[in-house]
């Protein structure tokens, strides 16, 4: 479904990403975790089409996301880090732009949706709160049942309610059949409660990419397993949220 | 940094480091000019009005006006935006309201006098004329400091800064213009000048504050459409009937209403002047062509915003993630924008072609103007004199059209560089062209030079034009923004535009006048082409970064 490879990106004489492959497949929720600045979101600009690939390749269903956007972004659902939905808009007036992208948006789960996520369709973007407004982004993001869900740190400031939202969603994607999730966090314990395959990155470099339970069993002390943190610890030699 | 005043200073330094470098090496050398070669004399014969302008007004102008553009924020902040020009990220230094708005204000008007002080002292000026040291100084540093309280200021509306700015400083100029006119004395002109300082610093620490809490008021509620909650329900839930309109729908919504508004808030007030004038022809004239020259002047300043991707975000050059992601090519993106500005410069015409005739009517000003058309009527004989009125009428909608339309490939290839290059050149080109004309103008030996030179000029432009357009076609096909369909079915319709204009010009315009060959020039290098074009290659050259 999404397959990088030898993908680098450079932001002046600063590398982002040095020589990065990965490869999603169908019917997978994809945790990408590491530490603030390690290059998630970089990786994730590149599968929507918003960076251009400067060595390397990167194709999304088997095509070029720059050469082919529609192609590619009628089937992505994504929930930006920067929650930029226009803020003059009202509920209804998103769902209603949001609505004519997809042909197979489905209007009973998004009502569905905007009732579980307690959303008012006539208040306006600009006057909900930041989780008000996550669950709005995620809404769009979900109601035409995308085959690729991307979520770029959705979490991010959130309080536990809002990200039990978030987690729920990713697990009702799951629960359709062939549905994929490309999931970026630094809180690992999120990841590690709905993920079932873990790509660990830092400093622009892949360090690890497995499936989950193989890589707890492959970092087994004794007869215990340890979390998906102390693992990262282990890899990288620091934690994924630094203490303040 | 030892203090916010300090920081503030190096924000300003840092950022228009090379700006600020260029007016002092600026400053430098009218100095070294006028000691190396007129001595100590303080008064130089020029040759003409025109060489004045263009050795001293020009130069001094374009100062005058990037200073104004540095020092109220306005290289980065959006103009035609409601919310306050200020860099919402200063809003939450450690500063009052007053260290916000009085920093950046004393370094303005510092540098405002301090240029028109060192220009004065240091630079060459025409004999014959006494020109002031003082009031002319305090005058820009309050057109500043007046710039700055009404742009950081908050509205109710899209666009009414413009308005509020444009109208304030002009009344400005109209006090100090009837006080020279009555030959005020220097120190009548610092008193009338002196409180303006304080008034606009009051004005603009309150904007400050007012910014800085979020009160921003909206009034866009009044010129929305009413009706029940069920109908404005029934509106927001209506289907688009694809997602070329959706997207037309938040262009328009983002963008549309704002030329129209302009238009409809300033027509009232320009077309008001008919009653005052309504004796004096010349003038009721004048305010005609004020009232149709508004579109496209407002349409200057709102097409500035229609490019900007993320007027909110942290780059409001860049293009935000939510529009990014939309699965639309970006010719369909830029198409989109297109139609909002189709739409938009004819909602503004059809105000101004509803108001002009009934303020003739309400001003009784309709006779005289019946009148001249009958002379125009008689000199040119009727057919050409309405293919004349109907051509000037299609060409004022079309620049209109226009102003909206060619920044876009500058706006919407989201480069902060490329934005303040073109800035830089429009300013400069302003700045140059108005004396530049007058001195073509003043000499018929370089009319005369500049006629002849006329088909191979415009010849020029016309190859530059026609290379440009066959390189962003390449680049168009290349990169499969636009098909090959697309690509034909544009060019047929330049194609057919220039053809009915040259036709058009053909018939007006007399053989014996101007060959026929300049006047395809004229038509091929008046339709939009090349840079409209380029709007898509901008846009993706921004969305795939």
């Amino acid at each position: 479904m999404v397959h990088v490879s030898e993908l680098t990106r450079r932001f002046g004489g600063r590398t982002v990403l040095a020589s990065v492959s990965l490869t999603i497949p169908r019917g997978t929720v994809h945790g990408l975790v590491g530490a603030n600045g390690a290059g998630k979101t970089t990786l994730i600009k590149h599968v929507l089409g918003l960076l251009r690939a400067e060595s390397g390749s990167v194709r999304v269903f088997g095509l070029d996301p720059v050469a082919d956007p529609v192609g590619v972004l009628s089937r992505i659902g994504y929930l930006s880090e920067e929650n930029d939905l226009p803020g003059w808009m009202s509920v209804e007036e998103l769902i209603r732009y949001s609505r004519a992208f997809y042909p197979a948006w489905d209007d009973v789960y998004t009502e569905e949706l905007r009732t579980i996520f307690k959303l008012d369709p006539g208040a306006r973007i600009k006057s909900l709160s930041k989780g008000q407004k996550a669950r709005a982004g995620l809404l769009v993001a979900l109601a035409y049942r995308p085959e690729l869900l991307v979520l770029d740190e959705p979490s991010s400031g959130l309080d536990p309610i809002v990200r039990r939202d978030i987690l729920g969603a990713v697990l009702r994607t799951i629960a359709d059949e062939g549905r994929t999730v490309l999931f970026s966090s630094h809180l690992l314990d999120e990841v590690e409660q709905v993920a079932d395959h873990v790509t660990m990155i830092s400093q622009g470099r892949v360090v690890l990419s497995a499936p989950l339970d193989a890589i707890k069993e492959a970092h087994r002390v004794g007869e215990r397993l340890p979390t998906l943190e102390e693992v990262f610890v282990a890899r990288v030699g620091t934690p994924a949220v630094k203490d303040p | 940094m030892r203090s916010p005043a300090a920081a503030i200073a190096w924000e300003f330094r840092r950022r228009h480091r090379w700006g600020l470098m260029a007016v002092i090496a600026y400053l430098l050398f009218i100095a070294t000019l006028r000691l190396s070669r007129f001595g100590a004399a303080e008064r130089v014969d020029f040759e003409d009005a025109e060489s004045f302008a263009l050795a001293v007004v020009v130069p001094l102008t374009a100062t005058f006006l990037y200073l104004l553009a540095v020092f109220t924020h306005g290289l980065a902040g959006d103009l035609a935006a409601r919310q306050s020009m200020y860099p919402a990220r200063m809003f939450t230094l450690p500063v009052t309201a007053a260290a916000l708005a009085g920093w950046p204000m004393v370094y303005g008007t510092v540098s405002m006098a301090t240029l028109w002080t060192v220009t004065r002292l240091f630079g060459v000026w025409p004999s014959g004329i006494d020109v002031p040291v003082l009031w002319p100084a305090l005058l820009a540093a309050s057109l500043l400091a007046w710039t700055q309280a009404l742009t950081w200021m908050p509205y109710g509306l899209p666009g009414l800064r413009v308005i509020v700015t444009i109208l304030w400083l002009a009344a400005i100029d109209a006090v100090v213009m009837v006080a020279l006119h009555f030959r005020a004395s220097e120190p009548v002109m610092l008193a009338l000048l002196a409180p303006h300082l304080p008034l606009a610093y009051l004005a603009a620490r309150h904007a400050l504050s007012r910014a800085r809490r979020g009160d921003v008021p909206d009034w866009r509620g009044l010129f929305l459409r009413g009706g029940t909650p069920e109908q404005a329900h029934s509106r927001a839930t209506r289907r688009f009937s694809s997602p070329t309109r959706a997207q037309e729908w938040l262009e328009w919504k983002r963008h549309g209403r704002s030329l129209p508004l302009l238009v409809g808030i300033l027509l009232p007030v320009e077309l008001s002047l008919l009653v005052v004038f309504r004796e004096t022809p010349v003038l009721v004239l004048e305010t005609l062509v004020l009232a149709l020259t508004t579109p496209p002047i407002m349409a200057a300043f709102v097409g500035a915003t229609v490019a900007k991707g993320n007027p909110s975000g942290s780059d409001p050059h860049g293009l935000s993630p939510f529009i990014a992601t939309r699965p639309l090519t970006s010719a369909s993106l830029v198409a989109a924008k297109l139609t909002m500005t189709i739409r938009s410069t004819l909602a503004a015409w059809v105000l101004v072609l509803i108001a002009i005739p009934a303020a003739l009517v309400l001003s009784g000003t309709t006779p005289l103007v019946l009148d001249r058309a009958r002379e125009e009527f008689a000199f040119l004989g009727a057919p050409r004199a309405v293919a004349l009125g109907c051509l000037i009428i299609t060409a004022l909608v079309m620049s209109t059209w226009k102003q909206l339309v060619n920044g876009l490939f500058i706006g919407l290839s989201g480069r902060e560089w490329a934005v303040k290059a073109s800035i830089f050149g429009v300013l400069s080109f302003l700045a140059v062209i108005g004396p530049a004309a007058r001195w073509l103008f003043g000499s018929s030996a370089a009319i005369a030079v500049v006629w002849n030179a006329l088909p191979w000029i415009i010849a020029v432009l016309v190859c530059v034009k026609l290379t440009a357009a066959a390189w962003v076609a390449f680049r168009l096909q290349q990169n499969r923004l636009l098909g090959d369909g697309a690509l034909v079915l544009g060019a047929a319709c330049w194609d057919v535009s220039v053809f009915v204009l040259y036709g058009v010009l053909v018939w007006l315009v007399p053989e014996v006048l101007v060959r026929g060959s300049l006047l395809a020039l004229v038509a091929i290098q008046e339709v939009p082409l090349a840079r409209i074009s380029a709007a898509p290659l901008a846009l993706a050259w921004n969305r795939h970064r």
